[in-house]
């Protein structure tokens, strides 16, 4: 390739302010108007009591206050902290499960790995309005399926009783993603030379040792990308999924902050304390990859 | 990817693989390929049934083809309006986010300018802030804007929430290009614009390619801007469109499957027709990145 053939230029080394300020403007007045500026008076917002329309009362840290009293809120966070838990060991392992399997085969492989990313193509709403049939109690896929199997015991609502709809909901977003993880990961197993387990192989490592000992520790970048997407996708990306599916219900069972963060916003028009459920899930957001980020760098240089 | 290629562990280990483990792969790989196609394809099925068949058959294939559906789901969902504004936001999208990315992400890769640490910082914080949670105060500022209702306003908006992983992207491509053919670019006289756009551009068009894929499937699926931002019928795009059709008719279920193949197969094909670029693009960007 040319690239290593030639000299890398090292960034930004051509003194040209007044050009690169120009190539630039756009991008920065794009980003200053419609997320640099909406950040910053996302919080003059939250401090006050406003309904969008008249004028903004300052009640100082109540609408903050208030979200430890909220009952629908402090569901959320829960419904929240179950879907990134859940989600994120879901496609995490469903995700290497497969790409350890497509990585055994070498024919089929590309058809299988093809046929899997379709759900990732689609948007939520698609699958979505999908998964609501699969779910539909009177003539779903899934409980004609388990009649089928004679597992006619287990048949559910599976959307409509409360103590399961946010279970369903984390399945749909599994089944949406783990085609995409699943990429990631064999992409990151092919990089691993094959010297490494032949000689752990030659050594009396099984199967499974080679696994723990050896790959998923080579594997560990492609895991820190899975799992950031993961964390960012479980907390911020999960309003269409379950908009479509259940808008929260029943009895806010399976409500997420950005659902009551909408539905405070615009059936309750109270824009501040709406503002402020979105800090509170900046700033949740925000620690979770911190924490997350640091826990990953300890086990790398532990490795 | 260049992977398929490689000597690495994926021959060797097949071919010491046993027929029986290999078997038992191949069952596993089945039911994965399953468990994604079936619902797919029952959603076709379903398309082409009328409501007896739908309700006496669910599980099986059409007895005969009722293309009927697709004729009423269109209809009676305004997938034509739909469909258009879908198009005019998804090409407004993808032309801001080209034309403003590009330029960016080359003089963050080349050139030295004051404020561009800052920029890149920004530009980084930006991707960990996504507009959901944003969501108010963007709704206030596109309010007062104007930009309620309108599909070029929404472009421009998802195009800037799109700007800061583009300009990553793209200055990544930027970064890898030889120095060489600049500097021979300069010394032969060639000035500032020629040098981006006769010489830097047509280098990084795989990177504008790539940028351009995966923000055509990000903005084509759109919901959450969309519902926030376009409140009126006529003006909304297909994921909202097709959430509308569900809600405000009971049972139609034929023509919800007609209308869920219309608006989705489209970008099923796109895919797997370009899907080795798309997989190589996306895996190449992860792997090294």
């Amino acid at each position: 390739m040319i690239k290593t053939a030639s000299r890398k230029r090292p960034q930004g080394s051509i003194a040209d302010a007044g050009f690169g300020l120009l190539l630039c403007l756009p991008a920065i007045v794009l980003l200053g108007l419609f997320v640099v500026w909406p950040f910053a008076y996302g919080f003059w917002i939250s401090l006050h009591a406003w309904d969008g329309f008249s004028k903004m009362t300052w009640n100082g840290g109540a609408n903050y206050l208030r979200l430890f009293r909220d009952r629908i809120f402090l569901i959320a966070i829960e419904n929240n902290v179950i879907f990134l838990v859940l989600t994120l060991v879901l496609k995490n392992v469903l995700g290497i499960a497969l790409a350890l399997l497509l990585n055994g085969v070498a024919r089929g492989r590309a058809f299988v790995r093809a046929v899997t990313f379709i759900p990732v193509t689609m948007s939520f709403v698609a699958v979505g309005l999908l998964w609501s049939w699969v779910y539909n109690p009177v003539f779903g896929l899934l409980n004609e399926g388990l009649d089928v199997f004679g597992l006619g015991a287990l048949k559910r609502s599976w959307l409509g009783d409360a103590n399961i709809a946010i279970y369903s909901i984390v399945a749909v977003e599994v089944w949406k993603w783990v085609g995409f993880h699943a990429v990631l990961y064999l992409a990151g197993l092919q990089t691993i030379p094959a010297d490494y387990l032949e000689a752990a192989k030659l050594d009396g490592a099984n199967a499974w040792h080679r696994l723990v000992r050896i790959t998923l520790p080579l594997l560990s970048p492609i895991i820190f990308i899975n799992v950031i997407l993961g964390v960012s996708g479980a907390f911020v990306r999960n309003f269409d999924i379950v908009y479509v599916l259940t808008k929260g219900g029943p009895n806010h069972s399976t409500e997420v902050v950005l659902t009551a963060m909408i539905a405070e916003a615009f059936q309750n028009t109270s824009m501040g304390y709406a503002a402020a459920m979105g800090y509170a899930l900046f700033l949740i957001v925000g620690l979770v990859s911190i924490g997350l980020i640091a826990l990953m760098r300890a086990r790398r240089v532990a490795l | 990817m260049k992977a398929h290629a490689t000597p690495s562990a994926n021959s060797q280990m097949s071919g010491q693989t046993g027929v029986l483990a290999r078997f038992g792969i191949y069952i596993a790989l089945g039911v994965a390929v399953i468990q994604t196609v079936y619902p797919l394809l029952w959603v076709l099925f379903g398309s082409l049934k009328d409501n007896q068949q739908l309700f006496a058959n669910p599980w099986g294939l059409p007895t005969s083809l009722y293309f009927e559906n697709y004729v009423q789901a269109w209809k009676i969902a305004g997938l034509g309006t739909r469909l258009m504004n879908s198009i005019i936001v998804t090409v407004a999208a993808l032309t801001t986010i080209v034309l403003v990315s590009t330029p960016c992400a080359y003089a963050v890769a080349r050139l030295k300018f004051p404020g561009r640490n800052a920029l890149l910082l920004l530009i980084v914080a930006a991707m960990l802030v996504p507009p959901q949670i944003t969501a108010i105060p963007l709704f206030i500022t596109a309010r007062d804007m104007g930009l309620i209702n309108s599909r070029i306003g929404v472009a421009i908006i998802m195009a800037a929430t799109s700007i800061p992983l583009s300009v990553f992207i793209l200055r990544s491509f930027f970064l890898g290009l030889p120095a060489e053919l600049e500097d021979a670019a300069r010394m032969d006289g060639a000035g500032r614009f020629a040098i981006l756009f006769r010489v830097m551009l047509p280098l990084a068009r795989p990177g504008i390619a790539l940028v351009v894929i995966y923000q055509f499937i990000d903005v084509w699926n759109e919901f959450f801007l969309a519902f926030l931002l376009l409140r009126r019928p006529e003006v909304q795009t297909i994921p909202m469109g097709l959430v509308a059709f569900f809600q405000e008719f009971d049972s139609l279920w034929t023509l919800y499957f007609a209308a869920l193949v219309i608006t989705t197969l489209p970008v099923i094909i796109v895919f797997l027709l370009m899907q080795r670029h798309f997989i190589s693009g996306l895996t190449a960007g992860a792997v090294k990145g």
